[in-house]
């Protein structure tokens, strides 16, 4: 029901889901807790050149930011440069279970099953379908933040990581986070709800292209850098619904500056200093969600090995990056993915 | 001891209208350092005069540009303003380092001018050199400091080959790719009014003496440089005067994944604000948060809030 009302919308407006190509193979590796994990499988093409490379999207999506299309797909790319790689959808995302009670799978999910479950079940799973000992790893926002979670609480099998546009603070005093830290309390009433954002977006989807300069642009891409309708694209199919405890964890950064789990008990940030996997932080210098002061300090943050990347032209980018750019920007298979794999590459040589 | 050579001139004067002069005074050294006074004759303000400081390779003109900036828009609030050129800026005599803008020259204009009590607004990198020598000092009662770095991040392509060609401004207004270059690093994104980043780029700034140009492009790659027996980071770090930190995110010279961790480090309340153009208006570059058409909207008011504030 949900899609097809998304579809109709997409259809409305010239747009369509593009399907996932033959050679997508589809994984459901199962958490502890009992929730089905969407993987999406991309074989090399032509000689392998390194370990297999797990990429996950942020909140309020799904594993359709790391692979839009065959233009925009980060995971695609990875393939074609012969690293193995691998989707995921968080669950409650994508293809993954939805919540169902009568199943064991209940509300509410917060930003911690993300770290605990989701990604420890989607590491091993692809270790064990590819036997590496380890994977490489790329985060777009809250999926990096994940992977900075994981770590810092001792998580392994990661051999080297990316994290794109990843804050680990949410408070720089802009006007954006003082509407949400006023609003989104009372919109996130409580964490046992599913917020529709997936169904907004669908509605908001056709008059994407219209307006050249707002919200939207100015919040999430560039232009410059992303062509509207691959915009509009990854809103008709690349949103989810956004857990109503993951968006309160998350507020919470706003309010408190402190990037916890949910009871206070783990402080993230400060156990990032224990990180040893080498760890590339990716930014883009017009980033309105996750500033780039932001994204610097969770590189600050970091033990290392670490390095840091920012988007630019003053860098050498061709247009600047703002948040959805750094993975479905016309340019980013060579201004971003090709960085990201060059770092992998440093320290793991073909 | 100073010997300061009062030039009073008034540049623009007339009954009830903001009154500007402009004096030199001499540092120990000889070296001779520009001041910019701004008051409105009969204006009395309770609250301590203003000093504004430009940053590295800057002048008079990131306060006050045809008639616009935030020199003139703190006085039409009533208070007292000065703007310095320390060596190397503006007018002042040639700059062949940057320690002593801070060490010497500053102290000598705020002694000359016999200002017991100022607030301080400072701006990029000698903003962070200001606050690492003076932000303990009890002769300031507030400070707003404009993208003042702190934290070590290599700078951009575009920063390096700029400095390492010896950041010269002048080579940049006489071609397009230099042009180019201003604007990446100055005015990314700027909404400023149509003519004044190619005009601020002929008139507004200042070569940098190659020694300069080299001190900073060390500071930029290693993130702190040696200042009075400790490093700038260590002193900023004692910064524990009242303070807003106000952050452009499209500057590219001082950028504010550099800046924003005075918060978390100096000891002082330090009060931070993020533009971005999410919340409407602009990014602000390291030129439009001076000169730019939203300033006076978005930048001076909180400026002006925050120092008109009566204690401590």
């Amino acid at each position: 029901m949900r899609w097809g009302w998304l579809l109709l919308l997409a259809g409305c407006a010239g747009l369509r889901v593009v399907p996932l190509p033959p050679e997508a193979e589809r994984h459901r590796p199962k958490t502890k807790d009992g929730w089905e994990i969407a993987l999406v499988r991309y074989r090399p093409q032509g000689p392998v050149t390194g370990r297999p490379v797990l990429l996950c999207h942020g909140i309020s999506a799904n594993d359709r930011n790391m692979d839009l299309d065959e233009r925009h797909s980060m995971a695609r790319w990875f393939a074609a440069q012969g690293r193995e790689a691998w989707t995921m959808s968080l669950r409650a995302t994508g293809d993954s279970d939805r919540p169902d009670p009568s199943k064991g799978r209940a509300l509410p999910i917060f930003f911690d099953d993300y770290w605990e479950h989701d990604l420890p079940t989607a590491i091993a799973h692809v270790r064990a379908v590819t036997g590496a000992e380890s994977i490489d790893y790329a985060g777009h926002s809250m999926g990096g933040m994940i992977a900075y979670a994981y770590l810092s609480q001792g998580g392994t099998g990661l051999h080297a990581v990316a994290t794109l546009g990843a804050p680990t603070r949410l408070d720089w005093g802009t006007g954006l986070e003082a509407i949400l830290a006023r609003l989104g309390p009372k919109v996130v009433s409580s964490p046992d709800v599913l917020l529709p954002s997936q169904l907004g977006a669908g509605l908001a989807a056709p008059f994407m292209t219209v307006v050249r300069d707002g919200p939207f642009q100015r919040i999430f891409y560039n232009p410059e850098s992303t062509d509207p309708s691959t915009w509009q694209r990854l809103v008709v199919y690349g949103t989810a619904d956004t857990a109503g405890g993951t968006a309160r964890q998350l507020l919470a950064l706003i309010a408190t500056g402190r990037f916890t789990s949910k009871d206070g008990a783990r402080d993230f940030r400060a156990d990032m200093a224990r990180i040893r996997t080498p760890v590339l932080v990716v930014a883009g210098k017009l980033d309105r969600v996750a500033l780039t002061p932001a994204v610097m300090d969770g590189y600050g943050a970091l033990g290392g090995p670490k390095r840091w990347l920012l988007i630019t032209r003053a860098n050498g980018a061709l247009g600047e990056y703002g948040h959805m750019d750094l993975v479905i920007g016309e340019r980013a298979p060579d201004e971003v993915f090709r960085p990201v794999l060059d770092f992998f590459n440093l320290h793991d040589p073909p | 001891m100073i010997s300061p050579v009062v030039v009073a001139l008034v540049l623009s004067a007339s009954p009830g209208d903001l009154q500007v002069s402009h004096r030199r005074v001499n540092a120990p050294d000889g070296v001779a350092l520009a001041v910019y006074r701004y008051q409105r004759p009969g204006v009395v303000s309770s609250l301590p005069p203003v000093v504004l400081v430009p940053d590295v390779g800057f002048s008079r003109a990131a306060w006050d540009f045809e008639g616009r900036g935030l020199a003139r828009w703190l006085s039409a609030t009533g208070r007292l303003v000065y703007v310095v050129e320390l060596r190397g800026q503006g007018k002042a005599g040639p700059g062949l380092a940057l320690t002593p803008m801070v060490t010497v020259d500053l102290p000598s204009v705020l002694d000359a001018l016999k200002l017991e009590r100022i607030d301080l607004v400072v701006h990029g990198w000698v903003g962070s050199l200001v606050l690492a020598v003076h932000g303990q000092s009890a002769r300031i009662r507030r400070v707003v400091a404009l993208n003042t770095p702190l934290f070590a991040a290599p700078p951009s392509a575009l920063a390096t080959a700029f400095l390492a060609d010896g950041g010269r401004f002048s080579t940049l207004a006489s071609s397009p790719s230099g042009a180019r270059t201003f604007h990446e690093l100055f005015a990314l994104w700027a909404e400023l009014p149509s003519g004044t980043e190619q005009a601020f780029l002929s008139t507004g700034t200042r070569d940098l003496s190659r020694p300069v140009a080299a001190e900073l492009l060390a500071w930029m790659n290693t993130g702190d440089r040696p200042l009075g027996g400790q490093s700038v980071s260590a002193r900023l770090a004692a910064l524990d005067r009242p303070t807003l930190l106000l952050l452009g995110l499209a500057d590219g010279f001082a950028p504010p994944e550099q800046c924003a961790v005075l918060r978390e480090r100096a000891p002082g309340p330090v009060e931070l604000h993020t533009f971005s153009r999410a919340e409407g208006g602009e990014d602000f570059s390291h030129l439009s948060m001076l000169l730019g058409r939203e300033a006076p909207k978005k930048v001076f008011p909180r400026i002006g809030a925050f120092l008109g504030e009566a204690a401590p």
